[in-house]
């Protein structure tokens, strides 16, 4: 099995932790993963903000360059894949012309759906070495992942499972909660600091409330900001996990854990250790 | 003061800026509630004011105008209200709004649309510092072809008025400690990773603008 893979300005950035767990767990799977060449930004929350025919103009080159590789397009980062289903129905629709070759019927995958389908979490149950037993999680999925379903595709827009269903195929125990599709706030601290900490500080809070040792996510503007907010907090913090590295830490087992996690703010080692994973 | 309160004064409204008749530099009339409209395909007049957007939105106890008003004010063309409002800035497009809608108004597309127009109008926004931000990183997008969070914070910080501002506000030493921080756990990089694709990038942007290539 093979894919087209767009990462992404953050993966290229802030989240390459990220991309290195990406990386290991698709060779663990045997999934082929060929980055686009010459990818470029898809113009996230700013063109969309300012200038809606970028918008829509620019995830579309990403997409020309995936259909000229004929593979299936999947995205670990839930605004790129935002702005790329939001571009591609506009291309259907013949709503934007861009000067390149693209039709628009690609299937274009979020990360987390793609390996949340049941022969693949088949899958990775069949891989997994040090089960996460024990590890008492929330999943996160924040907004551009699932809304507007009209773009996203998500049926289970108001509940979603993908996260949960991963997590729980690692053996972790996942904890409901109300919380899944709240906004973190995304960049909105750049201006507005005040609402950014209210709206991070009540997920961390409602986390806390619902049993959860760490939170799960798969956006990395998400993770910045749960995580970030904690990196002076004294006592209990709470690790924001990409769902890929704990796939990575149950394929694997722990032993290289201090340098996958050492980009964290809220270090997950103590944690780790104390549920036996390391 | 309540925009959809009954006023006496009518008919007049009182909080928003007077609702005068306008005409078009082409001396056509300025039909906002069909402009919106057209260019969203958000179907506005189907609101009936049940306020499920506004309950659903995280961050509309900071907006001036609630999303179910800002429908409302679409409706009756107050368009100056609108685009002055703090409400276009402060939205995340969190598409909590369009979701839970009843009537399937996409909600979140209209404030967007309206962001898209106040930027382009001449007035000012209401939050200087995330228009600012919005528009740096799109120059970073165009410079690069890609975004590096070092690069773009260092352009933004670069705005004369965005430093008085931070300055000013005294959130200078806490982003400088952020920064720091992000150095010493590894997350900036100071070499940007370039797109050898830009000059396609730049040529869509040139074309928007209507230049024809020769």
């Amino acid at each position: 099995m093979k894919l087209s893979f767009y990462p992404g300005c953050s993966l290229d950035g802030m989240a390459r932790d990220y991309a290195r767990s990406i990386t290991a767990v698709f060779q663990h799977l045997e999934i082929g993963l060929v980055e686009l060449e010459d990818w470029t930004c898809c113009g996230a929350t700013a063109a969309h903000s300012l200038d809606e025919m970028m918008a829509a103009a620019l995830p579309a080159r990403n997409l020309a360059l995936a259909e000229k590789l004929g593979l299936d397009l999947v995205s670990p980062c839930a605004n790129c894949f935002n702005r790329l289903r939001f571009s591609r129905k506009l291309l259907r629709e013949k709503m934007v012309d861009v000067p390149w070759q693209v039709s628009g019927e690609l299937e274009v995958h979020d990360m987390t759906r793609f390996l949340a389908e049941p022969a693949l979490i088949k899958r990775i149950e069949q891989r997994l070495v040090r089960p996460l037993a024990g590890l008492r999680v929330v999943c996160y999925y924040g907004c551009q992942m699932v809304r507007p379903p009209r773009i996203t595709g998500y049926t289970d827009f108001e509940n979603p499972q993908t996260l949960d269903r991963l997590a729980a195929a690692l053996g972790a125990e996942v904890r409901d909660w109300s919380y899944k599709g709240t906004c973190c706030g995304a960049s909105i601290g750049i201006g507005r600091k005040d609402i950014q900490d209210t709206l991070t500080g009540r997920l961390l809070d409602k986390a806390r409330q619902a049993g959860a040792e760490a939170i799960v996510v798969s956006c990395p503007l998400c993770q910045a900001n749960l995580d970030i907010i904690q990196r002076r907090s004294k006592g209990m913090v709470i690790p924001v996990f990409y769902f890929t590295e704990l796939m990575r830490l149950a394929f694997e087992g722990g032993e290289r854990a201090g340098v996958w996690f050492k980009q964290h703010f809220a270090d997950p080692l103590p944690l780790l250790e104390g549920k036996g994973l390391l | 003061m309540n925009p959809l309160a009954p006023s006496n004064e009518s008919p007049s409204p009182s909080g928003p800026p007077p609702d005068r008749p306008r005409t078009l530099l082409s001396g056509r009339g300025d039909p906002f509630l069909s402009r919106v409209e057209g260019e969203t395909g958000a179907n506005i007049s189907a609101c009936y004011q049940c306020e499920r957007c506004t309950n659903a939105c995280p961050v509309s106890q900071y907006m001036d105008i609630k999303p179910h008003q800002v429908i409302r004010h679409v409706q009756l063309g107050w368009r100056e209200a609108l685009l002055s409002s703090t409400t276009v800035w402060v939205c995340l497009s969190c598409e909590m709004c369009s979701t839970y809608c009843p009537n399937e108004v996409s909600v979140a597309a209209v404030i967007s649309f309206l962001r898209n127009m106040a930027f382009h109008s001449s007035i000012a926004p209401r939050e200087k510092l995330l228009a600012v931000f919005h528009q740096t990183f799109l120059d970073q997008l165009r410079k690069f072809g890609r975004v590096n969070e070092f690069w773009l914070m260092e352009a933004f910080n670069r705005h004369l008025p965005i430093l008085k501002e931070k300055i000013r506000a005294g959130t200078l030493p806490e982003e400088l400690r952020l920064g720091w921080d992000l150095w010493r756990k590894g997350k900036l990089h100071l070499i940007p990773r370039r797109s050898k694709a830009i000059a396609e990038i730049r040529a869509v942007y040139r074309r928007q603008r209507g230049e024809v290539a020769p």
